[in-house]
């Protein structure tokens, strides 16, 4: 099947979904599956495209939620301005922290994004004034227009679509940009920097642009996530959150574009079906995680083009 | 041939502590020339590339490119300049298909970016099409053409080398920096890459050259100059500088000069 | 009576910071002569803690007996640790050790929260409750345990790594893994020897610790933060690194959370790593090399 066939077949499974059933819990899952898709999708741009490895996502996420609970308590901001503004403000700290941490490179920044990461969470546990502490903030306004106009969003079914239109959205961006000067920048980056510097590209910029576009769509994810749920706590930054972003990239398929979303699902899926296994769930994602780095590096998709036999490299390049 | 001066080194100094790698070095390459740079191992050939090329800066001295002073000027900027660098030990994009590799070249020379591509405009459909056919262009410059969807890592060592200079040329330089092309190259190789490197100053793009085999040095250069510890023994027309008598002395018992 | 707190809080910071030099120090050595940064390796400290608290319960040792069987047990899990995840990825990435450490690190938390169940424990220990008092000054014996032990322990090691065959054969691998099997070390006996040492470390500071502190199986994520800020204070792969990098983050956490609050000393760790690997990113003391 050829592409131009599959995606729009795709997109409109996915429009037809949340009508395979009338359970709510269902939605919620399916809300929840997109979130994660946007996050994840955001966090591979770091991972799959720019070739580093971030321990802090998690905190641009919160970042984003944060900005748009507290944006809706004292300003009653709930619509587009306030998914803008969670945006910016995560890409601001992300333009922030990416200047002066993407000198370093390899483990030392991933450490040093575990750290920054872990800073933002310990403000936002004891800033009570600003963030109420760990009881988190709760009555966060649904998803309006512009707010306080009177249009709320309030079902799952609403939210689904909404996120689904931000990562279609998203994928089609890094789509574009696989196959831009821009994203054929970030690959060379990420493969060879000296080789990639020695033919003119600013290896440090291209690094910083791709850091600070992950961290402000993972800011919009948050402010999503905010208006849905009506509560955040400090916990959305936590390691947790950060280990299920690298698992969902790492065992969907890191520097794809489905791999991401399918890493996603398998995520909502698994998490879901293994309900009854309590803890043993969270050791069934790490052995899924160690499992695909050792033995699938190229994640699920991986798998799917070695069962078709298309001889494309592990990590899509520009298609 | 014109006269004009594209790269002018003077007095070209690299200490290490208290090793002098690089001594006072004058040098100046012309435009549509080929310079050869040589000098018996250890000599200072690579650390003189290296401050050349911006990935070491010099202790003193200067250079400069098209009468711009890029002393010390970081990597990617010189290449921006129109200067490109290869690297000694194969430098390639490993993961990417032969074709990709040299895509990633034409990032110099094309302007459109991220939201062009997402517009999907007609400047990006032109650029990309551009992209396409200069591509395939460099990589049969280099006689790849067939081997164009093959990952870069899969090429044998020879192709490999070739590659790296498909992805030199597809910069459109104006001034292209060779590190020692021909390292690992059997003879026969050797001889393809010559007559690769004459066909790339046709294409208008002036070459210097650091080199040990002194057959490719003396097959293709214009002008050669001679380095060794670190100073410029002699410089001049090849087969001037094989009978110098400084040449000879510092090669004898090394290698054969007329090898 | 202000010098009198000043010094309760000095004290603290000491032992505080005792413990992370002993977690820090298997964190810096893996790194140091494997190259391997060890995501997992907090999560030894907390195997440590919870395998002295079992073997106290289960096999009725006193404390001492099941903080020693508590050490060798993690040692040797380390043996396996090696084996199963860093030992086959040796010539990998380095992006694909890390993960496989991130791996281990959520398998050993979610494991252990599993077996062990998620409510915090308490190791009982005699030294636990008697103090020790010098003139105003009060530190239970528990905490001058853990600074007598650290400070054996690592005086230990140096002799190990100076002196012994084995030690020479680490400093070898550390400095050129190549050119030391060229030259007959035996790389995978190196391997094992580092992963045994740095887990039987971690897991002796979760067993001193254990009775100090509730124990909790996340708990090893705290400590391989704690670890990270050390090891990055006093230079990754240096020992003494580890130490001054060690007690200087104990006493400054100490002395911020007594003067200031304990949100900000909670954050002045974090805010160490980020200002140090900016400024000095071989780290204050370390002769580690520059990436």
């Amino acid at each position: 099947m050829s592409r131009k066939i599959t995606i729009p077949v795709i997109l409109l499974a996915a429009l037809a979904l949340p009508f395979m059933t009338a359970n709510t819990y269902f939605h919620h899952l399916m809300v929840l599956w997109m979130l994660f898709s946007l996050l994840a999708l955001s966090l591979n741009v770091i991972i799959g495209y720019i070739g580093e490895l971030s321990f802090g996502h998690a905190a641009f996420f919160g970042i984003g939620a944060y900005t748009a609970a507290i944006l809706g308590m004292h300003f009653g901001l709930a619509g587009i301005p306030g998914i803008l503004l969670a945006a910016i403000v995560a890409g601001l700290f992300g333009f922030v922290i990416g200047y002066v941490s993407l000198r370093i490179v390899g483990p030392q920044f991933a450490i040093l994004t575990l750290g920054f990461g872990s800073i933002i969470y310990t403000i936002t546990n004891y800033w009570v004034d600003l963030t109420r502490g760990p009881m988190g903030i709760s009555n966060i306004q649904p998803l309006g227009l512009w707010g306080g106009d009177g249009i709320a969003l309030t079902s799952a079914i609403g939210y689904y679509y909404v996120i689904l239109g931000c990562v279609v959205a998203f994928a089609y961006a890094c789509h574009a940009l696989m196959s831009s000067r821009t994203g054929r920048a970030f690959i060379a980056t990420r493969e060879n920097a000296p080789l990639a510097a020695s033919l003119g590209i600013d290896v440090f910029r291209m690094k910083l642009l791709g850091f600070v576009v992950a961290t402000a769509v993972a800011g919009v994810g948050g402010a999503l996530y905010a208006h849905y749920l009506t509560v955040v706590t400090p916990d959305v930054m936590s390691m947790q959150y950060v280990a299920a972003l690298i698992i969902m990239v790492i065992v969907g398929g890191r520097g794809t574009i489905s791999g991401p979303i399918i890493g996603a699902l398998i995520y909502v899926a698994l998490l879901e079906a293994l309900r009854a296994l309590g803890p043993l769930r969270l050791v069934i994602f790490a052995a899924l995680l160690t499992a695909s780095v050792i033995f699938l590096p190229g994640g699920i998709v991986s798998l799917w083009r070695r069962i078709t036999g298309a001889d494309t490299p592990h990590q899509e390049g520009a298609q | 041939m014109s006269k004009e001066t594209i790269l002018e080194v003077s007095g070209l100094t690299k200490a290490f502590g208290g090793l002098t790698a690089v001594k006072a070095v004058d040098l100046t390459v012309q435009r549509g020339e080929i310079l050869g740079v040589i000098g018996p191992n250890g000599a200072g050939k690579t650390t003189f590339f290296n401050v050349i090329a911006g990935s070491l800066p010099p202790t003193s001295g200067s250079v400069r490119f098209k009468g711009n002073d890029c002393t010390g000027m970081r990597a990617d900027r010189m290449a921006r300049l129109g200067m490109t660098r290869t690297f000694q030990i194969t430098s390639l994009f490993p993961a990417l298909s032969a074709i990709d590799n040299v895509r990633a070249a034409t990032y110099r020379h094309k302007k459109t970016g991220w939201a062009a591509a997402i517009l999907r405009n007609r400047a990006w459909q032109d650029e990309e099409a551009d992209v396409d056919a200069e591509a395939m262009r460099a990589l049969e410059f280099v006689d790849l053409g067939k081997r164009a969807h093959v990952n870069a890592e899969a090429l044998s060592y020879g192709e490999q080398r070739r590659l790296e200079i498909a992805i030199a040329i597809a910069a459109k330089p104006e001034l292209l920096l060779l590190d020692e092309p021909a390292a690992g190259m059997n003879p026969e190789e050797g001889q393809r890459l010559v007559s690769m490197i004459k066909r790339i100053r046709d294409e208008g793009i002036s070459i210097l050259l650091v080199e040990h085999h002194m057959r490719v040095v003396m097959g293709v250069c214009d002008r050669v100059a001679v380095i060794d510890h670190g100073e410029k023994i002699a410089e001049g027309k090849p087969l001037d500088v094989v009978n110098d008598p400084n040449v000879v002395r510092v090669y004898l018992g090394r290698e054969a000069v007329h090898a | 009576m202000d010098y009198v707190v000043f010094a309760q809080q000095l004290t603290n910071g000491l032992v505080n910071g005792m413990t992370y030099v002993l977690i820090a120090t298997g964190l810096t050595l893996v790194f140091g002569v494997l190259h391997i940064i060890n995501f997992a390796h907090g999560e030894f400290y907390m195997l440590g803690a919870f395998f002295t608290y079992f073997a106290a319960k289960l096999l009725g040792l006193d404390y001492i007996s099941a903080a020693v069987v508590a050490t060798l047990g993690v040692a040797v899990l380390g043996i396996f640790a090696n084996r199963l995840f860093f030992w086959p990825l040796r010539k990998e990435h380095e992006f694909t050790v890390l993960l496989s450490s991130l791996g281990l690190a959520l398998l050993l938390t979610n494991g252990g929260e599993l077996i062990f169940g998620a409510d915090p424990k308490y190791v009982p220990s005699p030294f636990a409750d008697s103090v020790f008092e010098v003139g105003q000054l009060i530190v239970t014996q528990q905490r001058v345990l853990i600074f007598v032990v650290g400070a054996l322990v690592l005086f230990g090691l140096n002799l190990f790594i100076r002196h012994s065959r084995m030690g020479k054969m680490m400093r070898a691998t550390a400095q050129n893994p190549e050119g030391a099997a060229l030259s007959g070390v035996n790389i995978r006996q190196v391997y094992t020897v580092t992963f045994v040492l740095a887990c039987g470390l971690a897991a002796l500071a979760g067993a001193l610790v254990g009775p100090t502190a509730m124990i909790f199986p996340t708990v090893g994520s705290w400590a391989v933060l704690k670890g990270f800020i050390v090891v990055i204070l006093g230079g990754l792969g240096s020992i003494p690194g580890a130490l001054i990098g060690g007690l200087t983050l104990g006493v400054v956490e100490s002395l911020a959370g007594g003067y200031i609050s304990l949100g900000f000393a909670q954050a002045i760790g974090y805010a160490i790593i980020i200002v140090v690997l900016l400024w000095r990113p071989q780290g204050l003391f370390g002769t580690a090399r520059r990436t």
